[in-house]
């Protein structure tokens, strides 16, 4: 009977301590992200306090993730949605809100952090027409390729979390500080490693590069793709491949989502060294950080110019 | 002489009177004088008094300027406090945010405009097809579709879609309201409420207007069991349930659905609406293939339709007196993320059994007292397959296999391969070839016909969560 007792007082125990542990579980800030270089800056600043789901695994095209509805209850349980803004989701962020039903989460509330905010866009177009493509009205989104605009998106991610978790702000802005100095420290060997590069021309298949060629002192001589989301038509390859073989153009970036025959048909034709480079981290193997895809990017880049 | 000598005194006085007046003149003349030199040099040595202070205090002032200007070229940046920073730095921010509005248009709606014209050949006429477009050569301008969307205020957003259609018979331009409802977007518990005319949930393709279709043509199934496009005048509650796995349940109620009519009777009863609801689950199989299914209801206990329909032997007539549909469909797709918009696979079918009551009249003869409700059950189902190699090019096939609702052994069965040329996202041209095989007892003819359609857009244009 004693022995009976026992078990059951453990039993209780047991089931004490699991719901002990569930709500402390559940006090982590469920934090929904669109893309995986800021779930990675989320991760760093959040620590221990941060369940990080991105929508994005790294191999997507920035515009077109897949909108699944195994997002939705993600979405749905979210504190706080991290985007990279100016647009870049607009593709599959709207309907994938709309179905989530979570009222903290949606433009304009507290738990809905643009990481844009206090970037100066690149290429605002004069006109939003269709036939300049895909345009984005508010300007090029691509700005995380330039680690000191990442800062920005850093220092924004920051202020959401405080926001929605001020019982943490005191280790949330100290790792932050961590991480810009970590950041900062490698901004200045890319800086380094990168300044014999100026001046180098290269094209990509995206509009993808005119931040992280601003930074580095590059030049952005084209892009394969016609306009932004139409595909090239073969007088538009012809034509660039004139006007790279006039111009000396030694580099062809290929993103990871496109494919490949065109760019290495361009690169064949021109004489250009054709590399594969990814946009947000997971886009090739062994970039699974923002950090080790910015060096991946760097390296390969200094690799591929002409000596 | 005396008179002379005095007018010689005379003559001498005058002239030494006339002297004394010139000198007195002249004495004059010269105070002016000097008056007027020493004005001037007074005036002269003050302007140079002027000159030389004010050149002083220009010195000065530059002196000032520049020592000022060392100052705060040398001040440290400890000046600037960290509030007057911050409050500069939202500044800064608010003017960007300015140009980074994420909502189109503001308080003006969002705005697009779809296009769809058909260039077909059908090899039989309507009478032998069942259709309302003539055999032949024809070309039909679907749908001018014009959209509005935009948030009406914190809870709720509003959206309308106006469509004009060439009239089969007329050709000229049918405006119909096809949707103008008010969704709902901050109700507590995962709900979400819809009210108003638009297309409700049921199945997978009969709430997809005819140009997102992944054909040309709305399957068979679908145009006959629902009426096409599942519009309905009511309300739709749709609930996200609460938990890790994606699982969506609807109900709504409407005055119609679908084609349907509204009950000629004055006073309605509940029964005479019509109700639906859906359940639907997916599931990742694995990072690149996704499962989605979903079985669905339609009920009107009391259609009172006054529409009736003459059987194939030319005398017995059926009118629909209560509407029963039931769906299950099922989604496979395979949707790469390294290269989703270049390659893709989609598998979809959905089979509707249709459980409709039928008031028949054997001799067609209205209330002569041999009507009897029938039960009648019938089976329906589309499949299609549409694989994409490129991001402009993707083709495909679809299956029909049709029961006519009112006679199960009437049975159609159509087979369309199409190919699909998507020029830009805005842009799409699709080429279809439908061979469409009726039994006899349907009163139809096989047919053969090739279809092209044209489908653009402008203005703004999002993709809802049901066009997923």
């Amino acid at each position: 009977m004693k022995l009976k007792l026992f078990h059951l007082l453990a039993l209780a125990a047991t089931g004490l301590a699991v719901l002990t542990v569930l709500p402390a579980q559940a006090a982590k800030v469920r934090v929904v992200t669109t893309l995986t270089d800021l779930a990675d800056i989320t991760r760093n600043i959040g620590g221990d306090h941060v369940d990080v789901f991105s929508l994005a695994t790294g191999v997507e095209d920035t515009h077109g993730v897949p909108m699944k509805p195994s997002f939705v209850p993600k979405m749905n349980q979210a504190d706080m949605l991290a985007l990279v803004g100016f647009g870049c989701e607009h593709a599959f962020l709207p309907a994938l809100l709309e179905a989530s039903k979570n009222p903290r989460i949606q433009y304009g509330k507290p738990g809905y952090i643009d990481c844009s905010k206090g970037v100066v866009p690149r290429d605002v177009p004069k006109s939003t027409d269709h036939s300049e493509g895909d345009v984005h009205p508010y300007g090029n989104p691509h700005y995380m390729l330039d680690p000191v605009l990442a800062k920005t998106a850093a220092k924004n991610i920051c202020e959401g979390l405080i926001t929605v978790a001020p019982q943490y702000a005191d280790e949330f802005t100290r790792n932050r500080d961590a991480y810009l100095a970590k950041l900062d420290a490698k901004i200045a060997e890319w800086t380094e490693v990168m300044k014999p590069l100026q001046g180098l021309k290269f094209v990509s298949y995206h509009e993808h590069w005119p931040y992280f060629a601003a930074r580095f002192g590059l030049v952005y001589f084209g892009t394969i793709e016609l306009k932004p989301g139409v595909d090239p038509t073969p007088r538009h390859i012809t034509e660039l491949i004139a006007s790279m073989k006039a111009e000396h153009v030694p580099i062809v970036v290929r993103e990871p989502q496109f494919p490949e025959k065109v760019p290495a048909l361009i690169a064949e034709q021109t004489g250009a060294k054709l590399v594969k480079l990814p946009i947000m981290p997971g886009g090739v193997p062994g970039t699974k950080t923002y950090i080790e895809m910015m060096d991946y990017i760097i390296h390969t880049m200094v690799a591929a110019a002409p000596k | 002489m005396k008179k002379i000598l005095m007018l010689l005194c005379l003559g001498l006085a005058v002239p030494l009177m006339q002297a004394q007046e010139t000198n007195e003149v002249e004495q004059l003349k010269q105070q002016l004088k000097q008056m007027q030199e020493n004005f001037e040099r007074v005036q002269r040595e003050q302007k140079e008094q002027i000159d030389s202070l004010t050149k002083k205090l220009d010195d000065l002032s530059k002196q000032q300027q520049q020592q000022a200007a060392t100052q705060t070229t040398s001040a440290p940046p400890a000046a600037v406090t960290a509030d007057q920073f911050k409050d500069l730095s939202d500044k800064v921010d608010s003017v960007v945010e300015s140009q980074t509005k994420e909502l189109p248009g503001e308080f003006n709606p969002a705005i697009g405009l779809v296009g769809e014209t058909i260039f077909s050949y059908n090899s039989k006429d309507s009478a032998a097809t069942g259709s309302d477009r003539p055999g032949g050569f024809d070309v039909f301008q679907r749908s001018v579709e014009l959209n509005i969307a935009a948030s009406v205020d914190p809870f709720a957003k509003g959206y309308a879609v106006i469509n004009g259609q060439a009239d089969a018979a007329t050709g000229e331009a049918d405006l119909d309201v096809e949707e103008a409802a008010l969704q709902t977007t901050s109700l507590p518990g995962n709900l979400e409420l819809k009210a108003g005319r638009f297309f409700g949930e049921f199945g997978r393709l009969a709430y997809i207007h005819d140009h997102e279709l992944p054909f040309v043509n709305r399957p068979l199934v679908l145009d006959q069991y629902i009426g096409g496009e599942s519009q309905t005048d009511g309300a739709q509650l749709n609930w996200l349930v609460p938990m890790s796995h994606y699982l969506s349940v609807t109900a709504g109620v409407g005055d119609h659905f679908g084609d349907q009519q509204g009950s000629p009777n004055e006073f309605r009863t509940f029964t005479g609406l019509s109700f639906w609801g859906r359940v639907s689950t997916y599931f990742d199989l694995t990072s690149d293939w996704q499962l989605e299914t979903g079985v669905s209801g339609l009920w009107n206990p009391d259609t009172e339709q006054n529409d009736t329909v003459v059987q194939p032997n030319g005398v017995t007539t059926f009118a629909e007196r209560e509407r029963r549909v039931a769906g299950l469909d099922v989604k496979l797709n395979y949707v790469p993320l390294v290269n989703n918009q270049f390659r893709g696979y989609t598998w979809g079918t959905e089979v509707l059994f249709s459980d409709n009551r039928y008031q028949v009249d054997p001799d067609g003869v209205p209330f002569n007292g041999d009507e009897f409700i029938q039960r009648q059950g019938a089976i329906g189902l589309y499949s299609y397959m549409t694989y994409k190699w490129s991001r402009e090019w993707s083709g495909g096939f679809l299956f029909d296999y049709l029961q006519n609702a009112e006679d199960h052994n009437s049975v159609t069965f159509a087979y369309s391969p199409y190919v699909t040329w998507a020029l830009s996202h805005w842009n799409q041209l699709r080429l279809q070839y439908t061979h469409t095989d009726n039994n006899a007892e349907s009163g139809l003819k096989p047919n053969d016909a090739i279809y092209l359609q044209w489908a653009w857009i402008i203005g703004a244009h999002s993709h809802g969560w049901q066009q997923r």
